[in-house]
C-alpha cells in the first residue's frame, strides 16, 4: 500500500520587499520559504492512515522545484514520510500549476501510489489546481476540499466529508485509487521529533529528471503552460483613512462611522 | 578578549552558520570579527532576515548599517534594537538621499538620539515624520516644545498638539501653552496627562463639558466636592470615572452600587474598599460581569465566594476559583465542576494543594492539565509524566514551572518544538552542560539561544566546554 503526496514548498513575504526587475514576481531575497499549510495537513492525514494500518504502508512525498526545496521534502521526512522525490529541470522554471501537474503525474505513473493526497492550494498561488489537474491527467476520481477521511488501506472505496459554503459538510463515497485534496483542520499536524530531524537529515531524496519521466523542456515552462503570468504589482491603496486624534477622539470617531453605517 | 570568549567566536565560526556568528559577533575583534561578519553578510537574504530580527543584537545591526542597502537600512530603521548612532547615521543618510519614509521611521524610533529627534522637530518639512515624532516617547520635553513652537501657526499644529497632549514627556509649561489653543479632545486629553499643571485641572473642574468630566473623574487630584457632583451626573461615563477613583468616598460608593449602568456597578465590584452592605448588593447583580469581578475581588469574603461557587455562569466560578484568597473548601468545590474552564482556574491557583492537583493530572482536558504541568505545587513524579504529553501547551506548562527540577525537565531537551527548546535554554534548573548540548539543534532559534546564553554567562562557564568540545560529546544525564 502507497499514498504519495503531492507538496510545494511555498513562498511568504516579508512586510516590505520588492518586485524583481521583470515585473513579474517578487524578488527571491525578500521571500520566506515554508512547507504549505495545506501540505502539512495532507501530510499528517497520509501518517494517521500509515501508523493505524495492520498492513505495511509507504508514504512518498513528491515535490517539483529546485534545489531549496529538499529542506521542505527533509521536514516532510523528519515527520514520518518514508520517501521524498524532487522533480526539477530549469527549464520547469514559470510552468503553471496544471503542468506542474502534468509532472506529478508522470511520477505518479511510475510510483504506482494507492491513494494521492494533495492540499487545497498552496498559500502564496492560490490556483487550487495542482491536485485536480493531477486527477484529471491520471482520469482517477477525485474530492476537493476534504475535511474528513474515512478510509483503511486495502479499501476499494472511501468515505470523504468535503467542507462547502455555508458551514455545509457534504459526504462522498469515493471509488479508490482517488486523488484528494485536504482542507485545511482536518487534522492536528504533528511538531517533527529531533531525533527525526536528524534521521531525516541523511536520508536521500531522489532527484528526477524530466527525462526520467520521458518528458522534455518543450513540455514545461512558462511557454508551454496554459497560463502564464503577465506582471505583479501592488495596487494602489484604497480609501482608507488613519483615524487621528486623541483616543477619546479616535473612539468618538469610530462611532460616529459606525452610526453612519447603520444609517443612525 | 579572555580565552573563554576567544574559543567561543572560534567555534561559531567553524559553525558556518550566520546566526551563531550574530549570537557572538559582540566579543570578536578584528580579524575573527571580520570572520564572523564574512558568515552574517554571506547573502542579502541573510543580511535581511538579520536586520528584520527582534532578537539580532545591536552589535551586528550596527555591523549591517555599513552595508549600503537601503532595504536593510529600512530594516534597521524599524528594529527596536537599533542603537541610537547607527540611527544618527542613519538619518544623515536619509537626510541626504531626501528618503522621507526612513527620516519617518527614525522620527518614531525608542533609541533616536535627542539630537537628531530636535533636528527632526526643527527641519523636517513633511507632516508624516512630524506627526511620528510628536508620538514618540523619548522626544524630551524640549524637542516636543521646538515642534510645538516651530509649528504654532501651521494647519498641522492641531494634529501635533493632539499627539503632545498623550505623551508623557510633555511638560506642564508645553501643555499649558497648547490648552487654549486646543479643542476639547485635546484639553480633555490634557487634563489626563500625568504633567497637567494643578491651575489648569483647577480651571476643569468648573467645565461641564462631558469629556473633561470623564476624564478628572478618574484623577485622583480633583477634590471630593466635584467627585459628588460627578457622581450625580446623568452621564454613565462620568459616573463609571467616579466609580473607578481611588478617592471616591465610602457614601458615594453606597449609590453607585446600585448605579442604572452596569459599566458603573462592574467598576464598584473590583474596587477594594467596600462595605458588607455593598458586596451583598452586588452580590445577587444581574450582570454576569458584575458578579464575575466581585468573585475577583479579594476582599469577597468566604460566604460571598460560597455564593458565587455556585453560580449557574461559569464564568463566575472561574473567577471564583482564580481569586487569590479563595480557601481550600471551595477550590476543593470548584475541582469538579463541570466546565473545564473552572478546573482549570484551580489547576492555576498557586495554592491548590498537593492532593488536588493529583485529582486534576487525572483529568482529560488540556488547560486542565496545562494548569496541574504549571502549579509549582504539583509533585514532580506528575510533572515527569506530563512531559511526556501529546499536548505542546501540557508541555510548555512544565517548562514555566519554577518548581520543575532537572530531572524532570531533561526530556523537554529533546521537545519536538523549537520554541520550548528556547525556553529551556533560559531554565535556570538546567546545567549548563544541557543548555550548551543544544548548541547543534537543527532549529537556527535554537542555536543562537544557545550561543547568546554563552555569551551572556561566559565568565561562569568552564572553558573546556567550549575548548575540549571534542572531548564532551553529547551526554545526556
Amino acid at each position: 500500500m502507497k499514498i504519495l503526496v503531492a507538496v510545494k514548498q511555498v513562498a511568504a513575504l516579508e512586510e516590505d520587499f520588492e518586485i524583481r526587475a521583470d515585473g513579474k514576481d517578487v524578488d527571491e531575497d525578500f521571500m520566506l520559504y515554508d512547507l504549505n499549510e495545506w501540505d502539512d495537513y495532507s501530510l499528517e492525514e497520509a501518517m494517521k492512515i500509515k501508523e493505524s494500518s495492520d498492513v505495511e504502508v509507504e508514504v512518498v512525498v513528491v515535490s517539483v522545484g529546485p534545489d531549496r526545496v529538499d529542506e521542505s521534502l527533509r521536514k516532510c521526512l523528519a515527520k514520518g514520510a518514508d520517501r521524498a522525490i524532487r522533480v526539477w529541470d530549469d527549464s520547469a522554471e514559470g510552468s503553471d500549476a496544471i503542468v506542474v501537474g502534468r509532472i506529478l503525474t508522470e511520477v505518479i505513473k511510475k510510483e504506482a501510489p494507492d491513494m494521492v493526497f494533495a492540499g487545497v492550494q498552496s498559500s502564496d498561488q492560490a490556483y487550487a489546481s495542482t491536485g485536480i489537474s493531477i486527477a484529471s491527467y491520471l482520469n482517477w476520481p477525485h474530492a476537493a476540499v476534504v475535511a474528513d477521511l474515512q478510509y483503511k488501506p486495502g479499501d476499494n472505496k472511501a468515505v470523504v466529508r468535503r467542507e462547502l459554503e455555508g458551514g455545509l459538510l457534504q459526504e462522498v463515497e469515493i471509488n479508490c485509487p482517488a486523488v484528494l485534496t485536504i482542507q485545511l483542520g482536518i487534522n492536528k499536524p504533528r511538531y517533527a521529533s529531533l531525533r527525526g530531524i536528524k534521521q531525516a537529515a541523511t536520508k536521500p531524496i531522489e532527484e528526477v529528471s524530466l527525462g526520467d519521466l520521458s518528458l522534455t523542456a518543450n513540455d514545461v515552462g512558462a511557454a508551454n503552460s496554459m497560463s502564464r503570468v503577465r506582471r505583479m504589482y501592488v495596487p494602489e491603496k484604497g480609501r482608507a483613512t488613519m483615524i487621528e486624534g486623541t483616543l477619546a477622539e479616535q473612539a468618538a470617531k469610530i462611532i460616529q462611522i459606525i452610526n453612519e453605517f447603520k444609517g443612525a | 578578549m579572555s580565552d573563554s570568549a576567544d574559543a567561543l567566536v572560534k567555534l561559531a565560526i567553524k559553525a558556518g552558520d550566520p546566526y551563531v556568528a550574530a549570537a557572538v559577533h559582540e566579543l570578536a575583534t578584528g580579524a575573527l570579527k571580520q570572520q564572523l561578519e564574512q558568515l552574517i553578510l554571506e547573502s542579502r537574504r541573510t543580511a535581511l532576515s538579520l536586520a528584520r530580527w527582534e532578537h539580532t543584537p545591536a552589535s551586528v545591526l550596527a555591523a549591517l548599517s555599513g552595508v549600503g542597502d537601503d532595504a536593510v537600512d529600512l530594516r534597521l530603521d524599524k528594529n527596536p534594537n537599533t542603537e541610537a548612532g547607527i540611527l544618527s547615521n542613519l538619518y544623515v543618510d536619509a537626510s541626504n538621499k531626501g528618503n522621507l519614509n526612513l527620516t519617518r521611521l527614525i522620527a518614531q524610533h525608542r533609541n533616536s538620539e535627542v539630537g537628531v529627534l530636535k533636528s527632526i522637530a526643527l527641519f523636517a518639512e513633511d507632516a508624516d515624520s512630524l506627526l511620528a515624532l510628536s508620538k514618540n516617547p523619548s522626544a524630551t520635553a524640549e524637542v516636543l516644545a521646538s515642534l510645538s513652537a516651530r509649528m504654532l501657526d501651521d494647519e498641522l499644529s492641531v494634529a501635533l498638539n493632539k499627539n503632545i497632549a498623550q505623551n508623557n514627556s510633555a511638560s506642564a509649561e508645553l501643555l499649558e501653552r497648547i490648552y487654549e489653543r486646543s479643542d476639547l479632545h485635546t484639553q480633555a486629553a490634557i487634563i489626563g496627562h500625568v504633567n497637567c499643571p494643578d491651575a489648569l485641572i483647577a480651571q476643569a473642574m468648573t467645565s461641564d463639558d462631558l469629556l473633561i468630566m470623564r476624564t478628572l473623574a478618574r484623577d485622583a487630584r480633583i477634590s471630593t466636592d466635584v467627585l459628588l457632583q460627578y457622581a450625580k451626573s446623568d452621564d454613565a461615563g462620568v459616573r463609571c470615572g467616579v466609580a473607578a477613583n481611588a478617592k471616591t468616598p465610602v457614601s458615594v460608593i453606597g449609590e453607585l452600587v446600585s448605579d442604572k449602568s452596569e459599566m458603573v456597578r462592574r467598576e464598584i465590584a473590583s474596587r477594594n474598599d467596600l462595605l458588607p452592605v455593598h458586596i451583598v448588593r452586588l452580590l445577587v447583580d444581574t450582570d454576569v460581569w458584575v458578579r464575575q469581578r466581585l468573585a475577583r475581588n479579594a476582599i469577597a469574603p468566604l460566604p460571598v465566594l460560597s455564593a458565587l461557587a455556585g453560580d449557574t455562569h461559569a464564568d463566575v466560578r472561574r473567577a471564583v476559583a482564580r481569586n487569590t484568597q479563595c480557601p481550600l473548601e471551595l477550590l476543593e468545590l470548584l475541582a469538579t465542576d463541570s466546565n473545564a474552564w473552572v478546573r482549570a482556574a484551580v489547576a492555576y491557583q498557586h495554592h491548590s494543594p498537593l492532593e488536588l492537583l493529583i485529582e486534576l493530572a487525572a483529568d482529560e482536558d488540556v488547560d486542565v492539565l496545562s494548569g496541574v504541568a504549571n502549579n509549582p505545587n504539583t509533585p514532580q513524579q506528575i510533572l515527569e509524566k506530563l512531559v511526556a504529553s501529546s499536548e505542546a501547551d501540557v508541555r510548555r506548562g512544565v517548562i514555566l514551572n519554577k518548581a520543575a527540577t532537572r530531572k524532570t525537565l531533561l526530556p523537554l531537551l529533546e521537545d519536538p518544538y523549537y520554541l520550548h527548546r528556547v525556553l529551556m535554554v533560559a531554565n535556570p534548573s538546567l546545567q549548563e552542560l544541557d543548555k550548551w548540548n543544544l548548541r547543534e539543534d537543527p532549529d537556527y532559534q535554537v542555536r543562537f539561544s544557545v550561543y547568546r546564553w554563552a555569551v551572556k554567562n561566559i565568565a561562569p562557564i568552564n572553558a573546556r566546554y567550549i575548548v575540549g568540545n571534542e572531548v564532551i560529546r553529547r551526554r545526556r544525564v
